[in-house]
């Protein structure tokens, strides 16, 4: 997948409908918008960045996970069975991306599979679908002749955390450096969380 | 660009994966482990003096071992699913070794506690012999769990196993102290006062040891912290966040100062060296300490936020 944020309005539209496709729960996220705000006044502006599974084509989570539950697909997309993940976790811990949820209502752990149910229909994400600037594209990246092919082909693109080693399948076009790193947020950070987020 | 002109305005963070079950797995496993290996020393050495301790340890091993993996039962999400890790193992994943040696292990210590009290010598020696990998790797394999989650920068260093064990030793070591402290004073009545003198002979040698189990894990956590600190971004704030950030208090203040210098001032300070209580007291300083980097790791390791 391409995202091109030249393009982005960051209008929330692909949150709205992988809310509405994946049934996903309140209070968890398959995709979201991560927004920051760069500069002192006068001299601000808004950066963004959409954010959803990269698909890792060496995904981290799937060589972690201990019952195979999370494996790759034949063209790549990255599943789990919720028949068989045990809630261990261990996938979440180790992911870089922090993209992976616990579903509160299953009780078992998932993610964005770029709508692999409808990609074997042959009809594209729900989030691709649903951009109204068409600022997100979907394809084969193996296939040359493929609109998102000649898009990578002729575009300076980034990965997030590409020194992680998982090789992600989410590009990005014109993508601002403090939107893809999470160093910032962690500075002011420290005061706040951990023992809140304890679910004991 | 400087840190404070960037303001995250919206993003969003999953909950903590794992919570306090998993460090009190580790801490069990932890104190398991280490007291086997003392146990397996204890009856290679033969001697007489230590026959007490190699039976203490002997039945505290597999009995911690029954407690901890319950920990980690709790913890998942679908508990009645456990038997998927046996069913659908996967090797790539540490947490399959584990499944696997945490069977394996607790049958291991069984037989070799029945063997060390039907006073099978030459059996017990085999058995003890044969459980100290397995002991060692049930422990080391916890700190493989954290050290391949890549994605978290206070986890994956190469010492974290190492530092598994060698913590995994103290508590031990400290747990042991403690327990024949108990028995020393009000179940061993039949004794003379010479092996009474022995008793306390042996216990106080195990807390030296154990003053010198912890000056080693003192180094590894400082190289650790060194390497940290010089590394890439990520490492550097892990290693900003235990030293001078949330949890400061429980890594500088109570796992380092409370944790490892007072112990060791106790045990081997000129006044208290000969005192069974400063043994006691040390030890169980000690264990408050190694449960405090338990958490400090699980906790802090994973409280940086990653997107
Ligand atoms: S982004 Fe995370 S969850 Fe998605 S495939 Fe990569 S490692 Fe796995
Ligand atoms: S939580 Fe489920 S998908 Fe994740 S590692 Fe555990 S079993 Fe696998």
């Amino acid at each position: 997948m391409v995202i091109d944020i030249r393009r982005c309005i960051a209008c929330h539209a692909c949150t709205v409908a992988c809310k509405a496709e994946m049934a996903v729960p309140l209070e968890v996220n398959a995709t979201w918008m991560k927004i920051v705000e760069k500069g002192a006044f006068p001299d601000v502006r808004r950066f963004w960045l959409p954010r959803l599974c990269n698909n890792c084509t060496d995904a981290i989570c799937a060589r972690n996970c201990p019952t195979k539950a999370t494996y790759k697909r034949e063209d790549g997309i990255v599943m789990v069975d919720q028949h068989r993940c045990i809630g261990c976790k261990y996938c979440i811990a180790s992911c870089p991306y922090d993209v992976r949820y616990i579903n509160p209502l299953k009780n078992i752990v998932q993610k964005c599979y770029f709508c692999s149910h409808r990609v074997d229909a042959g009809l594209l994400p729900a989030c691709v679908e649903t951009c109204p600037t068409r600022a997100m594209v979907f394809g084969d990246t193996n296939d040359s002749k493929s609109e998102i092919s000649q898009l990578l082909a002729s575009n300076a693109t980034v990965v997030l955390k590409k020194e992680m080693q998982t090789d992600p399948q989410v590009f990005y076009i014109s993508a601002d450096e403090a939107a893809m790193s999470s160093i910032e947020e962690r500075i002011n950070y420290y005061t706040e969380t951990a023992f809140i987020k304890l679910r004991i | 660009m400087e840190h404070g002109d960037v303001n995250v305005v919206y993003s969003v963070e999953h909950q903590l994966p794992l919570i306090m079950y998993i460090g009190q797995y580790f801490f069990f496993t932890g104190l398991s482990a280490g007291s086997f290996v003392i146990s397996v020393i204890a009856t290679l050495l033969g001697r007489k003096e230590f026959k007490p301790i190699g039976k203490i340890t002997a039945i505290l091993a597999p009995a911690l071992l029954i407690i901890a993996p319950l920990n980690l039962i709790l913890d998942l999400e679908q508990p009645l699913r456990f038997w998927h890790l046996f069913l659908y193992y996967n090797w790539a994943s540490p947490i399959t070794y584990g499944s696997f040696l945490l069977t394996a292990y607790p049958i291991m210590g069984i037989i070799y506690a029945v063997m060390v009290f039907t006073n099978r010598q030459k059996a017990a020696k085999v058995f003890g012999i044969l459980g100290i990998p397995l002991a060692i790797s049930v422990h080391g394999y916890t700190g493989f769990i954290l050290a391949l989650a890549k994605a978290r920068s206070l986890w994956n260093t190469a010492a974290m196993p190492t530092i598994f064990i060698v913590s995994a030793m103290i508590s031990g070591i400290g747990l042991v102290v403690i327990i024949s402290a108990i028995r020393y004073r009000w179940f061993d009545k039949k004794a003379n006062a010479e092996q009474k003198e022995q008793d306390k002979k042996v216990i106080l040698q195990l807390a030296q040891i154990m003053a010198y189990v912890i000056m080693m894990d003192l180094f590894l956590v400082l190289s650790d912290i060194l390497v940290l600190l010089t590394a890439h971004s990520d490492a550097y704030e892990a290693g900003l966040l235990i030293l001078s950030g949330n949890f400061a208090f429980l890594f500088v203040g109570v796992e380092i100062i409370l944790g490892s210098f007072l112990p060791i001032l106790l045990v081997l300070g000129p006044k208290s060296r000969k005192s069974l209580t400063a043994a006691v007291v040390a030890s169980i300083l000690v264990n408050i300490g190694v449960y405090a980097m338990r958490f400090v790791m699980v906790i802090g390791g994973q409280t940086p936020p990653l997107s």
